[in-house]
This record gives C-alpha cells, sequence and structure tokens, in this order.
C-alpha cells in the first residue's frame, strides 16, 4: 500500500500526471448545494487588523446570506492546530472551509485532498487544487490610494513608512504608495523602515519615531499593530493605515487600506452551491472590484479636491487602470516594465526591487 | 548627522533597560542554581498587567507594581514546579512560556485590551524616565545582595553546591523558591516596562523574543550582574540603531547588525569554554535537583 502511494506520489510529480488528475478531479467537483460555511481565524477576532476584517466579513455574509457561519479563532500556524478545527466543522456539515493565514496552506492541502467533497478557501495562503483556492487583494492598488492622500497631505516633501519584511507583497505597497503620492506630489519622497516582524509594537514605534525625527509628515504602514499611527498621533502628524479602518485607534488616520473580504466571498459561495466553482492554479488575486479590498477615506485633515482626485482615481482603477503599467524603471535605473506593458502577476510576487525616491533598505 | 547620534544616544537607555532587568532577574535566579528559561512568559504577564491597569485608569508606576506582582503570580507556579516538586527546569520552564502565551491573549482578548493606546510612562530627566535611572541602582543593589549579604552568599552556595548548603542547615528548597519569586518580580517589571514606557500598547506576544534574548545575555554576562548591564546596553545600541539607520537611508546592512549581538554572545561562550571554569562561570548545580536522600 505504502509503495503504491510512493508510485503515485512519483507519478504526480510528473506535469501531464498532475493536470491529467487535477483535470479528473475538477470534474468530478460536485455542487456543494446547500453551503455551509466556516472560519478559521489565525488571530484574536477582535486583533482591530487582518483578522478582524475576516470576522467582520464573516459577519456582514451571516447577515446577507441569512445563515450562522460558525468560527473557530486563534488557530496557529500548525497542522495539530489546524486539522482539528477543520474536520470538527466538516463533521458537523460545513462544506466550505475558510481559512486565514500563509502557514495554513499545506494542511489546507492535505485536507483538501481528504475531503474532496469539501471546498477550502483560503486567504493569504499559497497553495491550490480543484476544491481549494488562496485569495489575497491586489493591496497595491489601495495603497496608491492611501499614498495620494500622504502625497497631499505632506509639507515637508517626506513621507514614512512602516513595512514588515521586504518581500513582493510589502514591496508593491511600498512602491505603490509613493507612485500614489507622486501622482499629486512630484517632489515626495517615501522613506521606508522595516521592522523585521509583523507585530512588534516596540519596533514598531521605533521605526515611525526614527522616520518622524528624519522629518516625515505622514507615515503608512504594513504591519499588524496600528502603532505608527498611534504614534503619528502623538507627534501630530498625519498617517494612512491597512487591513482595517485604523481611524478607530488614532486620530492621524487620514486614510485606510482596508480589506473587503464579503464582497468576494458573498458571490463566491454563492458560485460554490450552484456548482461553479472555478479553481484556480495559482490562486486568485483580487483586485479592488473583485473585492480584494478598498480605502476608508477620508479624514479631516483632507480637503474636498485631494478626496475628489483620489476617488476619481480610485474609479479609474476600478474601471482598469494598471498601477504597475510602463515605462517603469526602477531606482538604480533598470527598466522594470516596458512601454505599453503591464507588470505580470509572477513579477508582481517576485517583486525585489524599489522605484526612484524611495529610501531604506 | 549629530541629531541622528543624539537620537541614537536618547533611545539606547529605553532599549536596554527592559533587557537589563530581565536578565538580572535570570541572574538571581539562576544563582541559586534554576535554570529559568520562563523569562518570557514571566514577561509577558508582566507586560499585560502593565496594559491593563493603565486602561484601568492606575498611574504608571501602579501598573509597574502590576506588573511585578503578575510575574511573581508566574514566578510562584514556576517555584512550585521546579523547587518543590522538582520537575525538570528545562520542561518547566518551556510549559509555562506557552501557558503564558495562551494565558495573556485569552484575557487580553476577552478583556478587549488588545491595540489600545495607552498614555505611557513619561520621561523625568534627560529624556529618560525613573525605571532607567532605577536600572543601575538595581544592578548595583543585586551585586550588593549577592556578594555582601548572607541571603546572597546562601543563594550562591545553594547554586553552587546544593549538598554542601543543605549539610550546613540551608533549606535548599526555600532558598531556590525566594530566588525564583525575587527573580520573576524583576522579569515581570522588565515586561511592564516594555508594554507601560515603550510599545505603550498591547498585541498578543508584545514581549516578542525579548525574554529569550535576556536569558541570552545572562550566558553572554557569565551570570554576573555588572556585565549584563553592559550586554543589554549593546542589545540596546543595535534596536534603537536599527531603525534610525534605516529611516536615514543609509546603506548598512541591516541584518548584520542584527546578528551582531548573537554572535558576541557565541564568542563569548566559546571563550569561556575555551578558558574553563573560573569565578564567574556557570552555577555549578544549574538546572540539578537537590534530592537529600539521593546526595552522592
Amino acid at each position: 500500500m505504502t509503495i503504491f502511494r510512493s508510485v503515485l506520489k512519483l507519478a504526480a510529480v510528473g506535469t501531464f500526471a498532475t493536470m491529467q488528475l487535477a483535470g479528473m478531479a475538477q470534474a468530478e467537483f460536485a455542487a456543494v448545494g446547500n453551503p455551509k460555511p466556516a472560519v478559521i481565524l489565525f488571530g484574536p477576532s477582535n486583533d482591530g487588523g487582518w483578522s478582524q476584517a475576516i470576522d467582520e466579513a464573516r459577519q456582514k455574509l451571516e447577515d446577507e446570506l441569512d445563515m450562522r457561519i460558525p468560527q473557530a479563532e486563534e488557530i496557529p500556524e500548525s497542522a495539530t492546530a489546524i486539522r482539528p478545527a477543520a474536520e470538527l466543522f466538516i463533521e458537523r456539515g460545513s462544506n466550505i472551509i475558510i481559512g486565514s493565514a500563509f502557514g495554513y496552506s499545506d494542511t489546507f492541502k492535505e485536507l483538501a485532498e481528504q475531503y474532496p467533497e469539501t471546498v477550502f478557501i483560503n486567504p493569504a495562503g499559497t497553495t491550490n487544487g480543484p476544491n481549494l483556492k488562496s485569495v489575497y487583494g491586489r493591496t497595491y492598488e489601495t495603497q496608491y490610494l492611501c499614498g495620494m492622500v500622504a502625497g497631499g497631505l505632506t509639507k515637508s516633501n517626506k513621507i514614512g513608512f512602516v513595512a514588515a519584511n521586504p518581500f513582493g507583497l510589502v514591496n508593491w505597497t511600498v512602491n505603490a504608495y509613493l507612485m500614489g503620492a507622486r501622482q499629486v506630489n512630484p517632489d515626495a519622497e517615501l522613506s521606508v523602515v522595516f521592522t523585521g516582524a509583523w507585530g512588534d509594537p516596540v519596533k514598531e514605534r521605533a521605526a515611525t519615531e526614527a522616520l518622524i525625527e528624519q522629518g516625515v509628515d505622514v507615515v503608512g504602514q504594513h504591519v499588524d499593530t496600528p502603532t505608527p499611527q498611534i504614534v503619528a498621533a502623538e507627534h501630530g502628524i498625519y498617517g494612512t493605515g491597512h487591513h482595517r479602518d485604523l481611524s478607530e485607534f488614532s486620530a492621524a488616520t487620514q486614510c485606510s487600506s482596508v480589506w473587503t473580504w464579503d464582497r468576494f466571498l458573498k458571490p463566491e459561495i454563492e458560485k460554490i452551491a450552484a456548482g461553479a466553482f472555478e479553481p484556480a492554479p495559482y490562486g486568485a488575486f483580487l483586485s479592488i472590484a473583485e473585492g480584494g479590498g478598498d480605502i476608508a477615506c477620508c479624514g479631516d485633515a483632507v480637503s474636498e479636491e485631494l478626496k475628489a482626485k483620489v476617488m476619481a482615481e480610485r474609479d479609474a482603477i476600478i474601471a482598469g487602470k494598471q498601477i504597475f503599467a510602463g515605462p517603469l524603471s526602477d531606482r538604480d535605473g533598470t527598466l522594470r516594465v516596458a512601454e505599453g506593458e503591464v507588470l505580470s502577476d509572477g513579477d508582481l510576487w517576485g517583486m525585489d526591487w524599489f522605484v526612484d525616491g524611495v529610501t531604506g533598505q | 548627522m549629530s541629531d541622528l547620534l543624539l537620537n541614537w544616544l536618547i533611545n539606547i537607555p529605553g532599549f536596554a533597560a527592559p533587557f537589563a532587568i530581565a536578565a538580572l532577574g535570570l541572574i538571581i535566579t539562576e544563582r541559586a542554581g534554576v535554570l529559568n528559561l520562563a523569562a518570557e512568559g514571566f514577561m509577558l504577564a508582566g507586560a499585560l498587567a502593565g496594559v491593563g491597569l493603565m486602561i484601568h485608569g492606575a498611574p504608571p508606576l501602579v501598573a509597574l507594581g502590576g506588573s511585578v506582582l503578575a510575574g511573581m503570580a508566574m514566578g510562584l507556579i514556576f517555584a512550585i514546579m521546579a523547587a518543590s516538586f522538582r520537575i525538570n527546569h528545562v520542561i518547566a520552564g518551556l510549559a509555562l512560556v506557552f501557558f503564558a502565551e495562551a494565558l495573556t491573549s485569552y484575557i487580553a482578548s476577552a478583556e478587549r485590551w488588545t491595540n489600545k493606546a495607552i498614555s505611557g510612562l513619561e520621561p523625568v530627566f534627560l529624556g529618560q524616565d525613573v525605571i532607567v535611572y532605577a536600572t543601575p541602582v538595581l544592578c548595583a543593589l543585586t551585586v550588593w545582595m549577592l556578594n555582601r549579604t548572607r541571603f546572597g552568599l546562601t543563594i550562591r552556595a545553594v547554586g553552587e553546591n546544593p549538598g554542601a548548603a543543605d549539610a550546613a542547615g540551608i533549606d535548599v528548597t526555600a532558598i531556590r523558591f525566594a530566588a525564583i519569586l525575587i527573580g520573576a518580580a524583576l522579569i515581570g517589571l522588565a515586561g511592564g516596562y516594555l508594554t507601560v514606557a515603550v510599545s505603550r500598547i498591547w498585541v498578543d506576544s508584545v514581549v516578542g523574543g525579548r525574554g529569550w534574548i535576556a536569558i541570552a545575555l545572562v550566558i553572554f554576562a557569565r551570570w554576573h550582574p555588572w556585565r549584563a548591564l553592559l550586554g543589554a546596553i549593546l542589545f540596546g545600541c543595535i534596536e534603537a540603531l536599527i531603525p534610525r539607520i534605516a529611516a536615514a537611508g543609509f546603506d548598512v546592512p541591516r541584518y548584520f547588525l542584527q546578528m551582531t549581538p548573537y554572535l558576541a554572545t557565541l564568542a563569548v561562550m566559546i571563550w569561556a569554554a575555551a578558558r574553563g571554569r573560573d569565578r564567574w562561570s556557570q552555577p555549578a548545580a544549574l538546572g540539578q535537583h537537590h534530592i537529600r536522600e539521593e546526595r552522592g
């Protein structure tokens, strides 16, 4: 039996075999009929950020779809924690399991293979299959709009940005933020500090204070706590938030790039119920129009004129305007996107360069 | 450039103080022969108590008093496990860290303390708060206690040779119990300082591994309080420097800077191993239980 499995695994390595298997399973996947979603949250549902945004979407879905959606909170990113939570939901009749973390990817892949009748959806995940879809938002669209607000608010033309770790999905927000700022203020410069952690308020405070010492008067962020916004308020400067509308925590916040998972999940659950679930080999990468996010804008400091510009740009993005459209060079002068072209999704995920005007490692 | 230096210097003590205070607590506990790996958990308890009390309107110093008590409450559990029931110190310590992480998350979540900004401990002189000024005093007191008082000498005797201490009529369990509680009080204070004075906000796992750094710091310091203070300042220098060079746009390899304190710790450990035992080496009975009936 074990040998048989190993042979199967080996065979699956071949691209042809994988495609065959995926194709077969895809064809076999039937409608779930009566959808019963359940949510597995990585963090506490009142974390003020990522997890709470998913929880708020869950509550909206309960109203809109008129059903109860159970939820398990604070399930760490380890198979021994995820599996029992998911299996308990499945035993109780759930047929759509919604995750919430990058670290759920592998376990969700295993579960999806083990429970082919259940659909798994994982925001921030990386694995996909005939009944498993990882989803993420095109956060550069919303951060671009927040960048416009920052560009319009800055007097010193120095904007700061507190980010977690330098890799694709963080780097694209950094770049888009400055590109947005420069659309309304061509003299804007962006200093970015990477804290190396997603939720370390000690480092976030130090980073924000260091940026303020350098003369920045607006602070954007892509970390999980509202600390940069709170520090901005303490120093009487402005800020823009991420994950949720952070004006809840700080009067400094003038715009936030927010998650709108309900806008994606509602049609998705309805599609699954109708038997029209569309597997995506590389996951779903959602724009504002597809429910990938939006902005909560604008605070009192934003003029009507600036707000109108931001909203007009939002409409343009929804209508199909591309942020990373060529010609676009990095800060070393290397051409990254040629005239008339748009940066591919693969290049977005692998983005390891910054546009001119970004300082910091 | 001079601004950068000044801002850097001003910010070093705030980063160094929690490392130094936690390391002092660990030194007192470990000099009694109790290996304490639970520092991260004690700090979390102190950090949460500080934030909770601040949210309920307590002044910062009262909140820090609560941190001390919260640290001691965790210390009591550890003392019962490690000193009274003689459970393996490593396992008891690690279990307590996980317990504290879950417990603090649960309380913070239930009480809705997460992400609430608090006012914090204000500076009193030269941009530094009272705890920063208290840190060298605490260090001096620890040195004095360990070297000049009967109680301190008893702690060291228990940590070096519990059998001999027992034969001399010392209650090994009671001394270890006391050393754990005093240490936990200081570690709790360090955790409280981290949230009440530095981050001014609670999020889950806010301590962020600083308890583990304190453990490394104790090894770096070879269980000596003044060297621990020096090491804490080194760690504080790096923590305060990294965001500043990034914000100023200097092209310095950040990852190498982050490694520096650990490289220094490794170097000291290798140096100590090569040099052999001396007056300032690891307590001889560190991590060993003393059971009178099994005395060799």
